[in-house]
Order: C-alpha cells, then structure tokens, then sequence
C-alpha cells in the first residue's frame, strides 16, 4: 500500500517527463497513448527495483526511453486500448501564436532525428548534465558530445535548405 | 532553428506542461491494472493460437501413431511431431526473450543490443518455421487422411497431381509476403545498430 503511494507520488510530480518522452517517439495521438500507458505500466513493474540509486528522475527517463524503444519497435499488439482520451491531452497551444509556432518547429526539427538522437536531443533539452545523459544512454561523455555537435550540423543544414 | 533556440522554446513549453496536472490516483491505477490485463490479453495472439493448434495437432497424432502402419506414414508422422513440438516452443521462447529485457536496469544503448539480438533471434525462428512449411505441407497431408479416412495417399497419384502444385503456388505467393516482411524488419534492426556506431 505505501509503495502504491509513493509510485503514485512519483508519477504525478513527473508526469511531465512521460509526456514528453511520447511526444518526440510517436507520430500520432494514438500510439502516443498507448506508449505512455506502457510507460506507466512498466514504471510501475519495475518501481519495486528502484532503489534510490539514481534520481527518481533519471530512472524514469531510462524507463520511459526504453520502454520507447522497445515497445515501437515491436509488432502491434492486439490488446485493447484505454479509453483515456483526457491522458495525453497536456495542451501546449500557448496564447502567443509565436510560441505555438515555434514549438512546431521544434518537434519537425527533432522527428528529423534518428532513434539515438532523439534521446539525447530530449536529455539535453531537458537540461541534463553530459554525466546524466551518459548514464541515462551509455555512451561515454565524449560520444554525447559528439552527438550533440553532429545533431547542431544537422540543425544548420536543415536551417540553409 | 538552432539548439539554443530550441532549448528555450522546450523550457517554455515545458513549463505550460507541469502547470497542468493531469494525472489522478485512480487514473494511474486504473491505468497499470487495465495495461497488465491488456499486455496479458495482447501477449503475442497469433504464436499463442498457433502454439495451442500445433500441440493439439501433436496430442491426436501421437494418441493414433499406432494407425501409421508404413514406414514412409510413420517417418511422415514423426517429422510432423518433431516440427510441431520444436517449432512452437522456439517461437514462444524467441517472443519470452523479446519481454524479458531489462529496462529498468539497461542503458538505451544496452537495451537496443538486447532486443535487436532477441529481434533478429525471432525473426531466424520465424523464417525456419516458414521453410518447414513446405515440409509440413508435404508430410501432414498424407498422415491426416490415414488418420481421419484411413487412406494411404502416397498409393494415390491423382491427389499429388494437384496438391502439389497448389501447395507450391500459395506457399510461393505467401513466402513473397513474407519476405518483403522480414527483410523490412531486419534492415530496420540494422538501421538501428548503425546508430549505435556512429
């Protein structure tokens, strides 16, 4: 019951990061629910193993990532679908046009990455350390860097076409 | 758009996302139990019906192996129950692989080397399975008629003429289908493995 509690805690105050983990893997609204009913689902399988080794945040972002991989990678499954309509509906229209747009612009420039990119472009917006996202990935602090910069080149040529 | 750019247009966004709350208690639970029922209800459908069909199949013909009175029926009879045992359970075993990865612990990068090598393992199983149709294809005509009619059909000509050549026909059409299937599949895996590298 307290550990029911405490992943419910957790969930909530991060609720943010699932969102936005399916919001850069999925090409639409459906398989961007499924993907985070997965997440949440496989958050709360592995919560018990959590032992607060890392940030609670950094497990989740692994989780989610993985789950990300994985679960899209794979055949559709024929389970049936929620119908959580209000779940992944975060609106991110903003009041100021300008912004509305440049979030749209954003997300066409971060679907224009590959699988690898698109994690790492995630944990460096989000404002992870080299460090973190080293843990989170597994690739050495050099190769993020590497990544990063090669990801900026693609930026660059997508900004002259 | 350049990366600082997009740095500040992600916080901004991110910022209008954690003033919304949308999750509550119930929904999270309501959420886990309902994906639990639905990973067990979704869990690989077409290998489990498959799996249940071929050990059936293996149950009536090793219950009436004693009908097989050649030698040809009972090599025929043998083989089906070697290919409808092993088949199945290296598939169910492949698609176990495929769940089984762990991603709590795993990296992203460890976790793409595990499931692309669980990926590929399942698409080897699925590729010989298809082969051994043609064998099954072969064999099980001739074992199922002795046992459901008590016909030998390798003393009839006549049937071979045509199922044969049918038999050959929709095999081929579907292993066109197939292929196009998993070469699709593979290179996908590849693709995914060249990003690890560079």
């Amino acid at each position: 019951m307290q550990q029911k509690k405490e992943f419910i805690k957790a969930i909530k105050e991060n609720e943010g990061i699932i969102f936005k983990v399916t919001s850069i893997y999925c090409a639409n609204k459906e398989d961007q629910k499924d993907l985070y009913q997965e997440i949440v689902y496989q958050l709360w399988k592995s919560f018990p193993l959590f032992r607060n080794e890392s940030k609670i945040t950094t497990w989740m972002y692994r989780v989610a990532l993985n789950t990300s991989i994985t679960h899209l990678k794979k055949e559709k499954r024929n389970g049936t679908k929620l119908e959580l309509d209000e779940l992944v509906e975060y609106k991110i229209e903003h009041k100021n046009t300008l912004i509305e747009e440049r979030i749209q612009i954003l997300y066409a420039h971060i679907k224009n990455l590959n699988t690898i990119e698109k994690g790492i472009i995630l944990l460096y917006l989000e404002g992870k350390s080299y460090d973190e996202i080293a843990s989170i990935t597994g690739f050495s602090n050099t190769n993020i860097g590497t990544r990063i910069g090669r990801i900026k080149q693609k930026l660059k040529s997508e900004i002259k076409k | 758009m350049d990366l600082d750019e997009m740095k500040r247009t992600w916080g901004e966004m991110s910022n209008e996302i954690d003033k919304q709350k949308k999750l509550t208690d119930k929904l999270i639970i309501i959420m886990t139990q309902q994906k639990y029922n639905n990973v067990l209800r979704g869990i690989s459908i077409p290998e489990t019906i498959g799996a249940v069909i071929c050990f059936a199949t293996v149950l009536f013909v090793a219950f009436n192996f004693n009908k097989l009175d050649t030698w040809y029926l009972q090599l025929s009879g043998l083989l089906s129950l070697i290919i409808l045992i092993v088949l199945p359970v290296l598939s169910l075993r492949s698609i176990q692989k495929m769940n089984a990865i762990n991603i709590s612990k795993n990296n992203l990068k460890q976790t793409i080397i595990d499931f692309n090598k669980a990926k590929q393992q399942f698409n080897t199983v699925q590729k010989t399975g298809f082969y051994m149709s043609f064998i099954i294809l072969i064999i099980s005509l001739p074992v199922a008629s002795k046992l459901l009619s008590n016909k030998d059909l390798f003393l009839e000509e006549k049937v071979w003429l045509w199922y044969i050549p049918f038999g050959f026909l929709f095999l081929y059409l579907f292993a066109k289908m197939v292929y196009k299937y998993y070469k699709k599949s593979t290179t996908n895996a590849e693709n995914l493995l060249k990003e690890l590298d560079n």
